[in-house]
């Protein structure tokens, strides 16, 4: 590759938000995750710590907001001034929303995190300089800084926990920003298995640890330029666009009885993370 | 592409240096080089082994009683991450977070390494030969109705063992305890439908109302009923059915249910009997004993007692005529009082009104080996054992899979019986608060290094065998299988029969082959069965079906009116079983400590959950340190205010407070099982766990409560991140 043929063909090398005369080649991993089958039972987070090798950081650095849940639960109340939360919760898994259009990718002074071939916002720790702007300017919360080197530090992973380490996972040091990868680990490996045998990932070979441990399948994951993906299905029928920053939902009528949505999507931000709304029974 | 600049000669010669650094900093050091360890080459590896690639074997979850299928990925001789076994029905490939933390208990820095004896103060380790032998000079020494074996819920080859040891002494005190086991509903499940463990098919009732049950979190069988939930919420014909939540501290179930009805604590039974009255009223054919017995419960009445609108009642009623069939749960909130039995006798006596007997409470099937099925734990038995203790009857005491120290509430006074005791035998993988009390500490395996079968108390269909097998080489040479230790005690008492047994694995392979007919493998031959069994993780065994019977019945029903005030204690406590914590034993695995409370965010800590009319009565904001004091005892902790609770209701969570065990449990939070006041189930004797009343004093503190949820509190100020709507908008049979 030279110099010359980078910058005649720029927008061919350059990732950027694809639009519908650029669309992803063979791959687009999403998700869905449905918030009325979400308990908030917390066994995805506990299994992105066993696949991630996420360390436990103990009380006092998680009162310091050191913690480092790629997938977390978010627990809403809607009161509305009344006495008892009569309606329950509102839980709402959070992980890395995988934007197309990300605002943690513009502001990486090094170029640490960046768009891929996929459609994942990935992050390269070994070219992070830990400036904490892309944490700063994720709308989401969803990066997670190594304010300590969490390999040497006591009682994080001591002999012999570190054995549980998962290989296929780099452990990160300190001063390096990390978050969800829709565990690119497992994505790598399928890709490969695929490619050796002249094929496609189909839908189902692959599975994020928090979609494989969830108890009741809130969570669906898998490629969106494949057509017969449960994933593309439910972004179909739920009318949402990856490329749009409105969908039918907000504009038309006869689409406000559709459940799927995206996070704060007026940001323009294009998320991979679609979810479905929690529903509440009106004659009780 | 790395161009001329580097040659391969250059390459090799950084190569060389660093090769060299490596072979200095070893020097000498590294027990390869000792003689003590053997490097094998990945060359001539076993057959299944490819370095680098993860390969999966099945086993069984041992981390609650549940019995999930579990498939353990080993890499390289090491078992990284669990998976949940896909052909297991109970959990069909899920699992939950306190099933995921297993490999923290079984890689734990603080697991016990080798079999200690106390002298004085100290543990001396000593050899197996030595300990075995000493077991053997203690029974040997007393009468055998003086040898006391205290366990968990057990099952499977374990439990026949287990059985045939205390045979062999000629004892039979086995006192199987659980401290947060349902045994109060099991006993009136068992008068009301004849069985137990009735099967309950969420996934078939269009409305679900749980009193207190937290099905979705740690109750029975929660990764199992949380799939029936899945499908109860979104089946096939697209219909959604409804749950309804009745409770006086809201469980993880409650924070999912489509109405969540705070109730006045112990009014349960009456708020049950109210709704049949109301159903009759309403044309629903109740039999005319029933009718006259629930006349009473007018919806007036019924509201009042129990602080649940009349707008409620009948909207409830109405729900329940109009969409059948229906599921009525009874949880622990409903047998936790002196009138438990009562309660849950009122609740299955409505679920018998509504028909759903036979249609969403079924049948379990019979179990084929009754020496394997499971015997589930209560806590009746632990204060059967401590009253002999107390009387100086028991002599020698074995405890397994039990932590009674830390789980008897003070009242018991059991770690004074447990002095009186002159030979205490603990088998533990932590040092934890019943270890400590021991003269001999045997270190066990951990569940992903050990042979054991489980029969599960609760399956959906049939019965199964589920195999847990070792999922790679023990840690630590020092500890032994429980199996295995029965197997050499029982050489000392049995020779002739078990010498033929060099270990539990060729036990277990020989009575599984043994019956293999019974098993699914008549037509095969041993080790094919045996591989089979293996590779599957579960046997799935033949059961007679069993008749369910509806005999709930009127006569004799008596539901005590609601409490009366207590100026001296106003409020009641309530222990909440959490999904990670439960009853504490899992409290050393950091992953679950760090997990927040689903409805609190808590993390590290324990927290006493207040109302806000309460906190407001009392003057206390969020992060004060109240002390909460019973009849029995006085404990400190922080507030955490919300409206998910009845304020005349305080809420503690269990689990917390260890005073030894390890690094990551110690010293974390306090005990609520130590002020558990001393007050019994009526029918069973049971401890009546939500009968504790108690009185609210502010400590002086304050503190920043460490947890997940922002300073908004669960606010989502406007913004639209979780959404909700009404389900009658939504046409779900649309849906992919």
């Amino acid at each position: 590759m030279s110099i010359t043929n980078l910058l005649e063909n720029w927008s061919d090398f350059r990732q950027q938000h694809p639009s519908e005369d650029r669309p992803h080649r063979e791959y687009k991993w999403a998700m869905s995750i449905d918030l009325d089958a979400c308990t908030g039972c917390n066994a995805c987070s506990v299994a992105c710590y066993a696949e991630n090798n996420l360390p436990v950081v103990g009380k006092e650095k998680f009162a310091h907001g050191h913690s480092h849940h790629w997938i977390r639960i978010e627990r809403y109340w809607d009161n509305d001034g009344r006495e008892f939360a009569d309606q329950g919760a509102q839980f709402l898994p959070m992980l890395c929303q995988q934007c197309e259009s990300a605002p943690c990718e513009t502001v990486c002074p090094v170029g640490a995190t960046n768009h891929t071939a996929d459609g994942l916002n990935s992050q390269v720790y070994n070219r992070c300089v830990g400036s904490r702007y892309c944490n700063a300017n994720c709308p989401y919360k969803a990066r997670y800084f190594n304010w300590y080197d969490y390999p040497t530090t006591d009682n994080v992973w001591p002999e012999p926990m570190n054995q549980q380490l998962n290989p296929d996972v780099t452990v990160r040091g300190k001063g390096v920003m990390e978050k969800c990868t829709f565990c690119v680990q497992r994505l790598t490996v399928a890709k490969s298995n695929a490619r050796s045998e002249g094929r496609s990932v189909l839908d189902g070979e692959v599975q994020t640890a928090c979609q494989q441990v969830c108890p009741t399948g809130a969570i669906s994951f898998g490629n969106l330029v494949d057509p017969s993906a449960k994933v593309g299905k439910q972004w179909k029928q739920q009318q949402v666009d990856l490329n749009k920053d409105k969908q039918a939902k907000d504009v038309t009528e006869s689409a406000a009885k559709l459940r799927g949505y995206r996070i704060l999507e007026e940001l323009r931000t294009y998320p991979s993370v679609m979810y479905l709304e929690q529903l509440r029974e009106s004659a009780i | 592409m790395i161009e001329n600049s580097f040659n391969r000669r250059g390459f090799l010669k950084v190569l060389g240096w660093g090769g060299a650094t490596v072979a200095l900093s070893g020097c000498g050091n590294t027990s390869v080089e000792d003689g003590k360890e053997f490097v094998t080459s990945y060359v001539q590896t076993a057959d299944y082994i490819i370095p680098s690639i993860g390969t999966y074997f099945n086993s069984t979850c041992a981390q609650c009683n549940a019995g999930c299928g579990i498939m353990g990925r080993v890499r390289e001789g090491r078992v990284l991450k669990l998976e949940g076994n896909p052909k297991s029905p109970i959990n069909n490939g899920k699992m939950c977070g306190l099933g995921q933390a297993g490999v923290q208990a079984h890689y734990n820095p603080d697991r016990i390494r080798e079999p200690l004896l106390r002298t004085g103060d100290k543990g001396e380790a000593i050899t197996w030969e030595k300990a075995l032998a000493l077991i053997n000079e203690k029974v040997g020494g007393v009468k055998a109705e003086n040898v006391a074996f205290l366990t968990g819920g057990v099952s499977g080859h374990v439990k026949a063992l287990l059985k045939n040891y205390l045979d062999a002494l000629g004892s039979g005190h086995h006192y199987v305890y659980e401290a947060v086991a349902p045994s109060i509903m099991r006993a009136a499940n068992k008068k009301a439908y004849g069985v137990e463990m009735p099967r309950l098919h969420l996934d078939k009732a269009k409305v679900i109302v749980s009193f207190g049950a937290d099905f979705l979190g740690a109750w029975i069988s929660p990764v199992h009923f949380s799939q029936q939930y899945a499908r109860f919420r979104k089946a096939d014909k697209g219909e959604r059915g409804v749950l309804v939540q009745v409770e006086s501290k809201m469980t993880l179930t409650g924070a999912n249910a489509d109405r969540w009805l705070a109730i006045r604590p112990g009014t349960e039974g009456i708020l049950a009997l109210g709704l049949i009255n109301a159903l009759a009223a309403a044309g629903v054919s109740v039999p005319g004993d029933v009718v006259g017995a629930v006349k009473e419960y007018t919806v007036d009445r019924v509201s009042k007692d129990t602080g649940v609108s009349a707008e409620h009642i009948g909207k409830l009623a109405a729900l329940l005529k109009e969409r059948s069939p229906s599921l009525i749960i009874a949880g622990s909130a409903v047998e936790g009082y002196a009138h438990g039995s009562q309660n849950a006798t009122a609740i299955a006596l409505l679920n018998q009104v509504l028909g759903n007997v036979g249609k969403t409470v079924e049948a379990p099937s019979s179990v084929p080996f009754p020496q394997m099925a499971p015997t589930a734990g209560n806590r009746f038995a632990l204060q059967a054992l401590n009253d002999n203790m107390a009387q100086d009857k028991v002599k020698v005491l074995f405890s397994y899979g039990a932590n009674p120290v830390f789980t008897a509430p003070a009242s018991m006074k059991l770690k004074e019986n447990l002095k009186k005791v002159p030979f205490k035998v603990v088998f533990a993988h932590y040092m934890d608060e019943t270890a400590v009390e021991a003269d001999l500490v045997l270190p066990l395996n951990s569940a992903l290094e050990d042979w054991a079968t489980a029969m599960p108390e609760y399956i959906a269909e049939g019965a199964q065998l589920s195999i847990q097998q070792p999922l790679m080489e023990k840690l630590y040479p020092g500890t032994l299988g429980m199996g295995d230790i029965l197997l050499a005690l029982l050489k000392q008492r049995r020779p002739e029969e078990y010498k033929g047994y060099e270990d539990f694995y060729s036990y277990l392979r020989s009575a599984m082959v043994s019956i293999k007919g019974a098993l699914g493998g008549a037509n095969e031959d041993d080790d094919t069965f045996w591989d089979t069994a293996l590779s599957r993780g579960v046997v799935k065994l033949v059961g007679a079906p069993v008749n369910i019977s509806s005999n709930a019945s009127a006569k004799g029903l008596v539901v005590p009116a609601p409490f009366v005030e207590d100026s001296a204690y106003p409020l009641h406590l309530i222990p909440a079983v959490s999904a990670s914590m439960r009853d504490g034993r899992n409290a050393n695995e950091p992953w679950l400590q760090e997990s927040p409370d689903p409805l609190t965010t808590i993390v590290w800590d324990s927290w006493v959950e207040m109302h806000p009319k309460t906190a407001a009565k009392l003057g206390i904001v969020e992060g004060d340190i109240v002390e909460v004091a019973s009849r029995s005892g006085a404990i400190k902790a922080q507030v955490y205010v919300f409206t998910g609770i009845h304020p005349d209701v305080i809420s503690m969570p269990l689990g917390y407070g260890h005073e030894a065990m390890g690094r990551y449990a110690k010293g974390v939070g306090v005990n609520a099982f130590k002020i558990l006041d001393p007050i019994f189930d009526k029918e069973t004797g049971e401890l009546a766990m939500h009968e504790t009343r108690v009185k609210v004093s502010k400590a002086g503190q304050r503190v920043v409560i460490v947890k997940d949820e922002g300073p908004a509190g669960g606010n989502q100020m406007g913004r639209k991140i979780a959404v909700r709507m009404s389900s009658s908008k939504v046409n779900l049979s649309e849906e992919v």
